[in-house]
């Protein structure tokens, strides 16, 4: 859509300089091949999807108008020749195997890395892709071994036959409103000549609406036009394939009207013919309350999916203006693409409402401070209430920039299943990927960098998780293996979970292993718990898979996982149940940078706890305080939690008075709780999470700062690194 | 051709400081004077609260809040291994940005002034690799009839990386 609003200020601009649009171009390509990905898996699994069939279609026409506008040949062709498959598919002329699905995923991927290429380099690199354009034309079941030779001309013959036999007149399609037809006998009766012309548009012509425009307005020039198909709105928006028909009235010759179309550029043909009104009044003519919805509705079913075709086509080719002057000019090759986030409007206008409040809440407390007369009670009540209003506006504004940073997780977990697909015939093992919550939201920064280790963790479970199919019918399983992927907000944090239906982690050969590679001794191994056993797969270089497959198990996986997932501020977890099959839990921040925290005070000092570790606050007597191994330990409602005592891990002087009971904060990670000996609570507050510097050293117990009210600095605990 | 300009660049640099000498602002540690080159000094402020960080190294005092900023500050008598700072009226704290989101808080005694050095003016210590104090000065200047020691603010402050990983 972006592109359609940009081109509007490309009337009459002749020079075009794509480079501006590379990066839509990359995200829409992005968009559109993921939809290529997702139908194309519909499509295997129902081959007779019409609606399926005509989503791709689309897709792949908007792809390869979008790649010719920016100059890509590499990538026209090949999408042109995937679009060919396509339309043979769509017309029934051919039907979908299982090969050419595959043929069809290669083509895709081809595009990918044309596009990946594009994104570093802003050029499409020298890969033809010859093999994968070759079979699909065999496909094609030789009908246009060359199609290949260059994007158009091989389609353009044949539409045009199809063309003459569905336009046999031109205005077949053509319906005449009442009003029309007042006009039309106005003229006629006045000696004016009515002609419908047929305008096709050149094949390679990338800014169609301005052709059309220009057609337009030759027209106009020459005599009154009054009406057209698709109506003219339509036209501008570009949604009509390579035709259009005008229905014109004036006083010139058919040749006259016929040149002055044709003297403009990139139409292909003009078919004039006189619009006799006697003969198509029967069958065209139709009531003026029905008349606005019938230029986008034209009644024969053909039409109708070219109407569809170009609705959906429409935002593509818009990229339009551009031009054959893209190739002499590729954009130059270094990286252009900045990071971006797509913002929806609402959220914008709901941020700029915040900011005008906020002003108003201003301008409130400009006029209490220049109202100097009232009396000081009255001042200081009103004070407090814009207070109180800057308040709310503030943690509004708060909210609301901070949803502008969100992205559902889709973005990233929508081309697991075309990945889980691959990996089936890679691995020869049935499996099912099965998604829930893909609506969850993440900052974008999070969201760019889950990609891969999400991608590692169902990699692993479609290798070493899942049995092959033989040993879960042996096991009284489901043949076919099921994976899931679970989104969901948790207080304030987001979890993923990547969870297995399979044979789960030998934790013996674990052991094995680890002893073999001398990771752990023979007497450690004996003391370790299964949790301690599982941490042991987070290490580096730590595989246990018997043999390396392409898929996984070279021994940098898991570590590289944990490691990613850290530096986002989250944390990941394994359980596994033997025979069962094993879970792996990630915790992320919700956000990264604002949250609401409990202060405390630890000696003269203070601190911040994030809440969303917090469980909960609990006052106990000293009396109650067990002993452990040494280690002191509360029991609290039947549970058993370690405490901590934050002063004398911070190094903070005691307070002089010895209490007679403890505030401990319990906290958890995942399942695990401590309880935080703090000295005094402070409260709720939201803070700004700020750096301490890189040059200082922190245990990573205190993940930053943030500055309190009064300007002093207060340290935030990582709850986390202490349970 | 951009070579060539850079080149042309350099030299423009090097005249000018072989003119111009470079400007250095003279602090008091102890009874010694220090200069820090002034292209890395963003800021001079005076002494405020500090806010202790837990676990830091030792010559860390602590981060300050500066006009909504965390800058961590570093005690330079910790760091030299003398005495610990005793905070009077006159002590300052000197902030450096090496780069961007990297800036750093030194405390000093005292401010004293901004001086110009030539070249000449310098002389280089003798090197020594496993004096790990060398690293933290450049040369000795000399400016009427005291001597300054010039400080390699990237050494001291940077060489912590090092120590840090040591830790």
């Amino acid at each position: 859509m972006k592109l359609q609003m940009r081109y509007a200020d490309m009337w009459g601009c002749s020079k075009m300089d794509v480079s501006q649009y590379l990066e839509i171009f990359i995200d829409e390509t992005k968009e559109h091949l993921q939809n290529l990905n997702e139908q194309l898996l519909i499509l295997e699994r129902e081959p007779d999807n019409a609606d399926t069939i005509n989503e791709i279609f689309r897709a792949a026409h908007s792809l390869k108008g979008m790649a010719g506008t920016m100059g890509y040949k590499r990538m026209q062709r090949l999408t042109h020749d995937l679009e060919n498959v396509f339309s043979e598919i769509r017309n029934g002329k051919i039907s979908v195997q299982a090969s050419m699905v595959d043929v069809l995923f290669r083509g895709l991927d081809a595009l990918e890395n044309y596009l990946d290429v594009i994104t570093n380099s802003g050029d499409e690199g020298d890969e033809d892709n010859e093999d994968i354009i070759n079979d699909l034309n065999a496909f094609l079941g030789g009908g246009q071994p060359e199609a290949a030779a260059g994007a158009a001309p091989a389609e353009a013959p044949k539409k045009e036959e199809e063309n003459k036999g569905e336009f046999g007149s031109v205005f077949k399609d053509l319906k005449v409103a009442d009003f029309e037809q007042h006009a039309i006998e106005k003229a006629k009766s006045e000696g004016q000549n009515i002609y419908g012309i047929r305008v096709v548009v050149d094949e390679n012509c990338i800014l169609k609406a301005a052709r059309a425009f220009l057609v337009f307005r030759a027209l106009e020039e020459i005599g009154d036009v009054i009406k057209s198909n698709p109506e003219v709105q339509d036209i501008e928006d570009e949604k009509f394939e390579k035709d259009f028909i005008v229905l014109i009235i004036t006083k010139e010759s058919v040749d006259v009207v016929k040149n002055a179309v044709l003297s403009i550029s990139e139409i292909a043909q003009a078919i004039v013919e006189p619009f006799n009104l006697d003969l198509s009044v029967e069958e065209n003519i139709e009531k003026s309350d029905g008349s606005n919805v019938t230029g986008a509705n034209a009644d024969s079913p053909k039409s109708k999916a070219s109407t569809a075709a170009a609705t959906a086509t429409a935002p593509a080719p818009a990229a339009a203006a551009k031009a054959k002057k893209a190739d002499e000019k590729k954009p130059g090759g270094k990286p252009v693409v900045n990071r971006s986030v797509r913002v929806d409007i609402e959220k914008l206008d709901v941020l700029m409402n915040l900011v005008s409040e906020l002003i108003i809440a201003k301008n409130g407390l400009v006029s209490l401070n220049a109202g100097t007369g009232h009396d000081d009670g009255k001042r200081s009540s009103s004070f407090n209430e814009q207070i109180e209003y800057l308040e709310r506006v503030t943690t509004n504004l708060h909210e609301s920039v901070m949803k502008v940073r969100m992205m559902p997780i889709e973005s990233v977990v929508n081309k697991f299943p075309r990945m889980i697909r691959d990996l089936c015939k890679k691995l020869d093992k049935k499996m099912e990927l099965f998604m829930t919550g893909e609506e969850t939201e993440l900052d974008r920064t999070v969201i760019d960098e889950i990609g891969d280790p999400l991608m590692h963790l169902l990699r692993n479970s479609a290798d070493h998780g899942l049995e092959s199919n033989e040993d879960r019918v042996k096991a009284g399983k489901p043949e076919v293996g099921s994976i899931f992927l679970d989104a969901y907000q948790d207080g304030n944090n987001v979890v993923i979970e990547v969870r297995d239906d399979g044979a789960g982690i030998d934790l013996e050969r674990v052991k094995k292993k680890a002893i073999e590679k001398g990771t752990i001794t023979e007497e450690q191994a004996e003391t370790m718990t299964e949790n301690d056993l599982i941490a042991l797969l987070f290490r580096p270089s730590f595989s246990t898979a018997e043999k390396v497959t392409d898929v996984s198990g070279r021994g940098v996986g898991l570590d590289v996982v944990k490691s990613k997932i850290e530096g986002l501020g989250g944390d990941i977890e394994c359980k596994t149940v033997k025979g069962e099959g094993s879970t792996f839990t990630i915790r992320l921040p919700l956000t990264l940078a604002i949250i609401t925290a409990l202060m405390v005070e630890l000696g003269d000092e203070k601190y911040a706890i994030p809440l969303g570790s917090i469980q909960t606050i609990e006052d106990i007597p000293c009396s109650d305080i067990k002993y452990v191994q040494t280690r002191e330990v509360i029991n609290l409602r039947g549970n058993v939690i370690p405490l901590i005592r934050l002063d004398s891990i911070l190094d903070v002087e005691p307070r002089d008075e010895k209490p007679e009971s403890l505030t401990v904060v319990i906290v958890a990670k995942g399942e695990k709780l401590a309880g935080l000996v703090v000295d005094n609570l402070i409260g709720q507050q939201e803070i700004v999470i700020k750096s301490i510097g890189k040059y200082i050293n922190n245990n990573k117990i205190i993940s930053g700062a943030t500055i309190l009210g009064d300007g002093e600095v207060a340290l935030i605990i990582d709850a986390n690194t202490l349970v | 051709m951009e070579a060539k300009t850079n080149e042309a660049k350099t030299n423009d640099l090097n005249t000018a400081i072989v003119l111009e000498g470079k400007q250095y602002i003279v602090v008091k540690i102890g009874t010694e004077q220090y200069g820090i080159d002034i292209q890395y000094v963003d800021n001079i402020v005076r002494m405020q609260s500090i806010t202790r960080v837990p676990k830091a190294q030792h010559y860390f005092k602590g981060v300050i809040n500066l006009r909504g900023e965390i800058i961590p500050v570093m005690s330079l008598r910790l760091k030299f291994g003398l005495e610990q700072d005793q905070f009077t009226n006159s002590t300052r704290i000197i902030i450096i940005k090496l780069e961007a989101q990297a800036t750093i808080g030194i405390i000093v005694d005292e401010v004293k002034e901004v001086v110009t050095l030539n070249e000449e003016e310098i002389d280089k210590p003798s090197y020594n690799e496993n004096d790990e104090k060398a690293s933290y000065l450049f040369g000795v200047g000399k400016h009427g009839n005291s001597l300054i020691s010039l400080l390699n603010i990237t050494g001291v402050i940077v060489e912590k990386e090092k120590e840090k990983t040591n830790m």
